[in-house]
């Protein structure tokens, strides 16, 4: 009661936050994961609406493309945010021009990126164009067509945006690595790449971690650039749930599909504290 | 006697080229979406279309500033953004002021937590918000926007305000009790006024957030859609030009306020926090 009287301003200052996170954070997921359990007329507790998705051949190829794109595209963002960040610690005349053009991707919205990439990707877009005069192909290609390809233009699309992102996690990284310890392996004459693979990227690795969690946890949700680039015919497990809602009036599946995406988030979210707790990160 | 290095060579032989090649490809999506926007149909609408702008045209801006369909997205997602803004700071910031005051293991965990708030599904929360604001009525109407952008938002503004509040140093509000101001007072007279170049970042990452925003919205919106429903409908309706303008009219604040800000772009400080 002292305790609460002491610290009574405080206490008013901090509760708007805490009870809007409340009512419209926590409380929504909660009832999407109540919904989920619910039968959608008569509202007893049943596992229906699980059986109703998982029996859709949609879902499976959700589930399927969710995990896939996740895959493709931290692979590719990763490789490329490595190599630009290690061309950034060299100096040499342009650096500033590349460090300024990165903000580019940055200051572009997701949505009108994926607006962008339709007129690359397009069937008579410019990679098919660019494709075509460099006599790499006679036929255009069908980028957004459904499968691999498909999944593959999008990881592209979401590259292009947030590989600048990665770039500044890991050169925050690159540039807390003492310059003694390349001084060291130079002596001792390590080449290029046994310096890289020996040092670099052990002393890095904190901030890989921690890239590859934060981009697993957005790629995971990916929405606006599916939406925009693949629509139905490559769904994931966000876009098949605003399918759901949205084109079948089916709430109940929608929050089924959305209560897997949130546990699988949830995962990440364990793993996230587990390596920041064990101090592996930071 | 010395090993060739293959791998040095090839990475000082590679690096410039490499860096040009991402330097190309950090700007064509903004190139072709502008280039889409000031062309003549006959140069995109066809099987080969021309890398250069061949014949700059101002049609598609103009249809569209005559045709009464950009003014009501325009303003609905300037008067959303601002308003989401205004409250998002005036909640955030004296609960930001707090938790920076709270000893530090506290702090970490009221700060992660803001923090892993933003990762979880937009789809699950916006599920239930959207069932709950069709009983409310509240769909298609600026507050029910605002409500959810807030969402979003709060937890962002609030967790961006500690590190500016953990700046000023405690000594100050301390002196000025000792010299007879009461706590709001000093809160609001000392603190407050060397708070404000932080609370301003803040308040432009929130608009920016907000301008930006497009799950919330979609679920929300039935037919008074904001700007960027207004070029995902273009989209849906394959209006290539409308949406290429309308996505160049979206983007021209963002692209701005994101190079004036760049000095706070930084790896750790907004990982995730600007994904738009």
């Amino acid at each position: 009661m002292i305790l609460l009287k002491k610290y009574r301003l405080e206490i008013i200052m901090i509760t708007p936050l805490l009870l809007y996170i409340l009512g419209f954070t926590i409380y929504p997921i909660f009832k999407t994961v109540v919904m989920s359990f619910q039968h959608p007329y008569t509202g007893a507790f049943t596992l229906a609406n699980y059986k109703e998705i998982i029996g859709k051949v949609e879902f499976k190829s959700a589930l399927f493309n969710t995990v896939a794109f996740a895959l493709i595209s931290l692979t590719l963002e990763m490789i490329a945010a490595i190599v630009i960040a290690l061309i950034l610690k060299r100096r040499f005349k342009g650096r500033g021009l590349l460090r300024s053009l990165m903000l580019v991707p940055m200051g572009v919205p997701t949505l009108v990126s994926g607006v962008a990439m339709i007129y690359i990707f397009s069937m008579h877009g410019y990679l098919n164009e660019l494709l075509y005069r460099l006599n790499i192909i006679q036929i255009p290609v069908d980028w957004a067509g459904g499968g691999l390809k498909t999944l593959l233009m999008v990881s592209v699309a979401d590259m292009w945006k947030v590989t600048p992102m990665v770039i500044l996690i890991l050169l925050a990284g690159l540039e807390s690595i003492p310059g003694e310890v390349y001084e060291a392996s130079n002596i001792d004459g390590a080449t290029a790449w046994q310096t890289f693979r020996y040092i670099t990227l052990p002393l890095l690795k904190p901030s890989i971690t921690m890239a590859l969690i934060l981009r697993g946890i957005d790629a995971f949700r990916v929405f606006e650039l599916m939406l925009v680039l693949a629509g139905r015919a490559t769904p994931v497990l966000s876009t098949f749930a605003y399918d759901e809602y949205n084109n079948y009036a089916n709430a109940y599946s929608s929050a089924a599909a959305s209560t897997i995406l949130v546990v699988i988030i949830a995962v990440f979210i364990i793993g996230y504290l587990k390596i920041t707790d064990s101090g592996e990160a930071r | 006697m010395k090993r060739i290095d293959y791998s040095e060579k090839l990475s000082n032989y590679l690096y410039l080229p490499v860096a040009v090649l991402a330097m190309i490809a950090m700007i064509i999506p903004v190139y072709i979406l502008f280039k889409v926007s000031v062309s003549s149909p006959q140069e995109i609408m066809t099987a080969h279309p021309s890398f250069l702008i061949k014949k700059f045209t101002l049609e598609h801006w103009k249809a569209i500033f005559k045709s009464g369909n950009l003014w009501a997205p325009l303003s609905k997602s300037f008067t959303v953004a601002t308003m989401t803004t205004l409250i998002a700071i005036i909640i955030a910031a004296p609960a930001a002021y707090v938790i920076a005051r709270m000893p530090s293991k506290a702090k970490y965990a009221v700060v992660l937590s803001l923090f892993l708030l933003r990762m979880f599904p937009e789809v699950a929360i916006a599920l239930s918000i959207s069932v709950q604001f069709l009983k409310w009525n509240l769909i298609d109407t600026n507050t029910g926007l605002v409500m959810a952008h807030l969402i979003l938002n709060l937890p962002f503004a609030a967790w961006i305000l500690v590190g500016t509040f953990e700046t000023i140093p405690k000594g100050l509000e301390e002196a000025a009790l000792v010299d007879g101001a009461g706590k709001v007072e000093a809160l609001l007279k000392i603190i407050m006024p060397l708070a404000i170049p932080g609370i301003a970042v803040a308040a432009i990452f929130v608009w920016l957030n907000s301008w930006n925003e497009f799950t919330y919205a979609l679920y929300l919106t039935m037919s008074k859609r904001t700007l960027p429903l207004q070029t995902y409908y273009y989209v849906v309706r394959g209006g290539w030009f409308d949406a290429a303008t309308y996505g160049t009219i979206l983007m021209i604040p963002v692209l701005m306020v994101t190079f004036l800000l760049q000095r706070y772009m930084k790896g750790g400080y907004l990982s995730g926090a600007v994904k738009g």
